[in-house]
This record gives C-alpha cells, sequence and structure tokens, in this order.
C-alpha cells in the first residue's frame, strides 16, 4: 500500500510537472475564456447594427442597379413579380419577414436576377407567379437554409390578409386576426433530448478524447521504461500490481484534474458572462446538467478509463520499441473507435434505446459511452444501470490483475514484441 | 546469514537454462558467479531476485524460504537503466522508496552516497546528461542507498574506467567489511579473484566447480612445475614436448603425475643453475578457462 502511494505519487508527479500536459489544459482554458467571453465584447455591437438595417432597407427605394453602391454589408434578396401591386405587397411582407437581408426589386428580368444570383452579387432571388408560386433562386443550397419556409409563412399570411380584405373584413382587424398568438407548453416526463443532446455530445466527446490519450500515455510510459531498462530495477522494487494500479490511478486522476480545470473554468466563465449570453437555449442547455448525470459522468469515465487504461498499460509492457507502440494499440483504439462510432450515430439520430446501444450499454469495453449516453438522453430502469456498473467494476478489477499479469511478463520480453500465444504462454507459468 | 539456492531448474520453451543450480553465500563473505556468455549467470540472479521463478529449486536465508519483504537485497541488473529524463536525486529518492525507507532516511542516505561516489555536484541534473560510467554509479546508488542486507552486482565493473573501478573495488569492500554478502557476477577475474572468498563456475546452465578460491586452487592438480632458470634452452631440449615456455620467460613442465613432482624437482636443481623452481599454482583465470572452456569443447 505504501509502495502503491509512492508510486502513484511519482505518476502523478510527472503528469503535472509535464510541459505538454500543463500547456494543453492552459491551451483549453484559454479557448474557453475566449468563447464564453466573446459576447461580453461582440454584445453591444450588435445592439448599434440593428437599427441600421432597418433604416437602409427603408431607405433603398430601389432597384438592383443601385446594388453595387450600396454601402451595406447585409446580403442582398432580389424580387421579380408580375404585377407592381404584388412587387409591392411582396416586399413589404419579406422586408418584415427576412430583417437580415435587403429586400430589393429585380426590374431587368429574370436572367439579370439569375446572373447577380451566381455571380455573388445578391444572395438570393425570388420570381413570383401570382402570390402564391414561386421560384426561389439561389447559388449553392445551403443544407440550413430554411429561407422557404420563411417566405412561405410570409406569403401565407399575405394571402389570408388579402383573402379577408377582400371578403370585407377590415385591415386592421384582419391583420389582428392573423396575429393570434398561440402560447404552448411541453413538459416531458422522461428526459428532453433537445436539452440534453449538447451536454451528453460534450461528455461523450470529453470521454473519448481523454480515454485514448490518456491510455496512450500509459502504453507509452510504460514501454519507456521498458526501452530505458528501468523495468528490471522496478520490478525488482515494487509488486507489479502496485505498479500497474499506481501509473493507471495517476493517469486518471490526471485526466480527472485535466477535465475539471477545463469544464470548471468554462462553468466559471460562462457565470461570469451569463448576461451577455442571454436566451441562448444551447449554451443554457450545456450548463443547466442535473448534478446526478455529473455523478453518473464521473462513475463511467473513472471505470471507462481504468479498463482502457489498464489494457493500454499491459500492451505497452509487451512492445520491445517504442515504435511499435502505434501498431500494438491498434486492436484496442479501433475496439474503442467502434463504440464511439455506435453511441455517436445514435444519439445524432435520437433513438438511444435500440438494440445496438442496448447491447453496448452491457458490454464492458462499451457500456461506459453507451450507458451513460442512456441514462442523458432516456429514461433507464435503475436495475439496468446498477447492472451495468456492476458488470463494469467486476471487469475492470479483472482486467486490472490480468494486465498487471501481462505486465510482469511482458516487460521481460526484450527484442521482438512477443505474439499473443507467447504472453498466454509465459502468463500460464508465472 | 547465509543465502543458499538449492537445486534451481529453469527452462525457456524447450530450452533448459539451469541445470541443478545450487550455492550458498555467508554474510561478510563476497561470492563470484562466473561464466562465459549465456552460461546462465543473469538467469540465476533474476531468479533470486524473484524477476521470474524457478521451474524447480528453493531460495533459503537462514534455512527459511526467502521472504523478499523482510530480506533487504539490493541489485545492481546487468541491463542498466533508469530513467534518463529525470533528476538524478529525484529518480534515487523514489527508488529508495519503493524500498520501504520513509523519505527523510533516504534523502539522508542517498546524499552520502552521491558524495562517496563523488556525484554530488550532479544531484540535480538529468541523468541522460552523465556519461556511461557515471550513470552507472547512479544506479549503483539505487542497489545501497537502502542499506540491503543482500547486495547482488551483475557484472558491476564493466564499463568503469580504472579510476572508477577502483572505488567500485574500495564501496564494494567496505560493504563486505559491514557484514553483508556481496554476490558478484563478472567475467573479469582479477575482481573476482580479488573479493571473492567463495566461487561457482557456471558452464551451460550448470555449476562446474563450486566451493572456496583457496581451497579450489590449491586442490587443483599439483601436476606442474614452474622453473626460472639461465639454462632454460638446456632444460626445454632435455625434457622435449613436456616443458613449455610460458610469457613470462619462464618454464612450465608438465608431469605425467602430481607424484613425479619431488624427483624432478631434485632431478633438476642438480642438474641445471635454477633461480627459481615452485610448483605451479593456477590464476582463477586458468581454473576459468580449464572449467568454463574445457566443458564447451566436450559438448561442441
Amino acid at each position: 500500500m505504501k509502495q502503491f502511494g509512492t508510486i502513484l505519487r511519482f505518476e502523478l508527479k510527472n503528469y503535472l510537472k509535464n510541459k505538454i500536459f500543463v500547456g494543453v489544459t492552459l491551451f483549453f482554458v484559454a479557448v474557453i475564456a475566449a468563447v464564453m467571453f466573446f459576447p461580453r465584447f461582440t454584445g453591444s455591437s450588435n445592439e448599434e447594427t440593428a437599427p441600421e438595417t432597418e433604416f437602409t432597407s427603408e431607405r433603398e427605394t430601389a432597384s438592383a442597379e443601385g446594388l453595387a453602391d450600396a454601402s451595406d454589408s447585409l446580403p442582398a434578396m432580389l424580387l421579380l413579380a408580375d404585377t407592381p401591386e404584388h412587387t409591392a405587397a411582396v416586399k413589404q411582407a419579406f422586408t418584415e419577414a427576412f430583417t437580415d437581408y435587403r429586400v430589393l426589386e429585380e426590374t431587368e428580368g429574370l436572367d439579370h436576377l439569375k446572373a447577380a444570383v451566381t455571380s455573388g452579387e445578391a444572395s438570393c432571388g425570388f420570381v413570383f407567379q401570382g402570390l402564391d408560386t414561386y421560384t426561389y433562386y439561389v447559388d449553392n443550397l445551403s443544407m440550413y437554409d430554411f429561407t422557404t419556409e420563411i417566405a412561405d409563412a410570409a406569403l401565407q399570411n399575405l394571402c389570408q390578409l388579402k383573402a379577408m380584405v377582400e371578403k370585407g373584413v377590415s385591415p386592421e382587424d384582419a391583420g389582428q386576426i392573423l396575429q393570434t398568438q398561440i402560447s404552448h407548453e411541453t413538459e416531458s416526463l422522461g428526459k428532453d433530448q433537445r436539452q440534453n443532446f449538447f451536454y451528453t455530445y460534450i461528455m461523450i466527446f470529453a470521454l473519448y478524447m481523454v480515454i485514448l490519450l490518456y491510455g496512450q500515455m500509459v502504453a507509452t510510459n510504460v514501454a519507456t521504461e521498458k526501452s530505458s531498462r528501468a523495468m528490471e530495477l522496478l520490478i525488482t522494487s515494487a509488486k507489479p500490481a502496485s505498479m500497474m494500479f499506481g501509473k493507471v490511478i495517476a493517469s486518471c486522476l490526471a485526466g480527472l484534474l485535466q477535465l475539471i480545470a477545463i469544464f470548471g473554468s468554462a462553468i466559471l466563465f460562462f457565470n461570469l458572462n451569463k448576461e451577455y449570453w442571454g436566451e441562448n437555449p444551447i449554451v443554457a442547455s450545456i450548463f443547466d446538467m442535473p448534478p446526478e448525470l455529473l455523478l453518473y459522468m464521473l462513475i463511467f469515465f473513472v471505470l471507462g478509463f481504468f479498463i482502457y487504461a489498464f489494457l493500454f498499460g499491459a500492451i505497452g509492457s509487451t512492445a520491445s520499441k517504442l515504435e511499435d507502440i502505434n501498431t500494438s494499440v491498434m486492436p484496442l483504439t479501433l475496439l474503442f473507435i467502434a463504440a464511439f462510432i455506435v453511441v455517436m450515430i445514435s444519439l445524432s439520430s435520437g433513438s438511444v434505446d435500440n438494440g445496438a446501444m442496448l447491447a453496448c450499454s452491457f458490454i464492458p469495453f462499451t457500456s461506459p459511452m453507451a450507458m451513460f449516453t442512456r441514462i442523458a438522453m432516456s429514461t433507464v430502469p435503475f436495475y439496468q444501470i446498477l447492472l451495468s456498473i456492476a458488470i463494469l467494476v467486476v471487469s475492470v478489477i479483472g482486467v486490472g490483475i490480468l494486465s498487471a499479469k501481462i505486465y510482469r511478463v511482458g516487460v521481460l520480453l526484450y527484442g521482438t514484441t512477443p505474439k499473443p500465444g507467447a504472453i498466454l504462454k509465459a502468463l500460464k507459468k508465472a | 546469514m547465509k543465502l543458499e539456492l538449492q537445486g534451481i531448474r529453469k527452462s525457456f520453451g524447450s530450452k533448459q537454462v539451469l541445470n541443478d543450480i545450487s550455492f550458498s553465500a555467508e554474510s561478510g563473505k563476497a561470492f563470484g558467479l562466473l561464466g562465459r556468455n549465456g552460461a546462465g549467470k543473469t538467469t540465476t540472479i533474476r531468479i533470486l531476485m524473484d524477476v521470474f521463478p524457478a521451474d524447480q529449486g528453493k531460495i533459503l536465508v537462514d534455512g527459511a524460504p526467502i521472504d523478499y519483504r523482510e530480506t533487504g537485497i539490493g541489485y545492481l541488473p546487468e541491463e542498466r537503466g533508469l530513467y534518463p529524463k529525470k533528476k538524478i536525486f529525484d529518480q534515487l529518492l523514489y527508488f529508495s522508496l519503493l524500498k520501504g525507507m520513509n523519505r527523510r532516511d533516504a534523502a539522508k542516505s542517498i546524499d552520502h552516497w552521491l558524495k562517496r561516489l563523488e556525484m554530488s555536484q550532479y544531484s540535480d541534473k538529468r541523468l541522460d546528461t552523465l556519461s556511461k560510467g557515471n550513470q552507472q554509479k547512479i544506479q549503483l546508488i539505487t542497489a545501497l542507498a537502502h542499506d540491503p542486507q543482500i547486495v547482488v552486482l551483475d557484472e558491476p565493473f564493466s564499463g568503469l574506467d580504472p579510476v572508477n573501478a577502483m572505488l567500485l573495488e574500495e564501496v564494494v569492500k567496505e560493504e563486505i567489511a559491514k557484514g553483508k554478502i556481496v554476490l558478484f557476477s563478472s567475467h573479469q577475474m582479477s575482481y573476482i579473484e580479488e573479493f571473492c572468498d567463495d566461487i561457482a563456475i557456471l558452464n551451460q546452465g550448470s555449476i562446474a566447480i563450486q566451493g572456496n578460491l583457496r581451497t579450489i586452487k590449491h586442490n587443483y592438480t599439483r601436476d606442474k612445475l614452474i622453473v626460472r632458470s639461465e639454462a632454460s634452452d638446456a632444460i626445454l631440449s632435455d625434457l622435449g614436448c613436456c616443458c613449455q615456455r610460458t610469457d613470462e620467460g619462464t618454464l612450465k613442465i608438465r608431469l605425467a603425475s602430481p607424484e613425479e613432482k619431488q624427483g624432478m624437482m631434485r632431478r633438476l636443481t642438480e642438474t641445471y643453475d635454477i633461480d627459481e623452481i615452485r610448483v605451479f599454482e593456477p590464476s582463477l583465470n586458468d581454473i576459468f578457462v580449464e572449467y568454463a572452456g574445457e566443458q564447451e569443447e566436450k559438448t561442441s
């Protein structure tokens, strides 16, 4: 136990004194600080530009000819309708609907409109047949282009207003009728996936990065001791189990410290700048994480970390040269990446309780990510959570003991990297 | 304290590496383990250090199976190596703490040894800034700092310059004087001859000869004479093929049996002008070549 403490302290100090470790942590904290303080410095300038936009779009009477001279930086939207009345009506409706565009009339015809869109002079164009039919022209259609949805809504409103006025309703009444606001509330009795998606995503990603990075570090650490021949002295001075557990727990603590530094500074900086972020729903949802989820995160992080770090350490001990590490750890890395992909696909599709995820959440190598995702995104029976954790704990202990044995045998097999069969044979003997 | 190895056998795969190795070493004495490359010296030491287990056999301390937690063993492995990128003091402290010392005693002991081995000025330096010989001195400290009862040194003199070798010699003598068991392995016969009371010569995994070095020398078949004489040419032609000139200019006469010794001595002193005549006492080197080399010839 005393030896274990000595090894733990020594290894942890190695991490904390490592310039790269400290540098990377500080870098992340700096990036988070920059992101979190961003709205504090940009928020005010947004407010300044907003009224200006309205002013310019009203002043702009004009035509596409005036486009090039326009000093405004907003993208241009061109309209070509069949009658002047339609043009005026649509222009008014679109100016209200698209506040981040300069809505302009196209006076020179369809070809000029197309050319302007293609050349980038205008961002998009609408050509109307009547008020209820139009063609939308755009250069490259973005995946996230919702322009037609907004246009449809604006036009529907316009048509309904026109129809009501024609039926004898006064324009004011018609406007009021159309502006009736529906208020609604959604109460999710289970988990709100929209709310939980972002922080689950971030946490799974953090889990993935930390396990992979630190796993590699453990493997390299062991292989370095082996290649520098410090190993023989080490295993005659300390028990291999103490060595293995000391190394793995030290790297786990270092990883946790790093995560705490990064997430802690994120929470701190967010709270410092809370008022500037206002009602940003994504950011708010990230920082509105239930505490019990943090606890599960910690449990699955630690257990998942252990099971992989032990194996990485054992593999590191069988590599005879540092250069061999990358190829030796490949199968383990691939297994982990496969688990990550399954989880990520399920997470993005929203069906986190599918068959693959259900299976993965009980397999020790995939359960840290899979079960955590299910807990965060869906309602998982408590016995399943317990079962998953129990399987994981037993596997961690088993893998820990096995890897300490492999370590003991592996570290003295110099020369070529031994085949798995040779290791098994040596294990039986030991 | 008495350290005993009894009937140690070890094989790697189908290759028998050690075959029934038994020897014992006592406090206040140095024990030399000799053998050619691949004879099994390092394997024996690794089994003694519990790096890997023997297939068969026992290791006893004062008659009871060795308890590695109780018995302090200092070990200088043949594969030298520490942490190249770490400060020397830090890693020495780490190894001493692993051996169960407390921080204060460890620091004191390390300071003492750094001074003793003239390495104090490197205490804060990284190991890889040192020359190979100096790195070896640092490694020696890991074997001695925790004041172990048994010191196992695998090829301690390889890579040391004569000045450092002399320093190591002094240190080893001090350790022996403190009543420790020092177990050596070496190719360098002169050192073994100087320190070791008892030796074992390994050959192809078996002990070819072992025991007290003086007894071994004494029991060495006394059937050769060394003669120094101005008339060496005449003696050489007189005795023929049983007489050889040595590198030192003396003559070495091989007799048919030890019993002829007296007769031959008398005959030579009566016949020739003899400056010196004595029974040939082999050096350890001679014994080594005879036992380690001969067996090789038999098997090949």
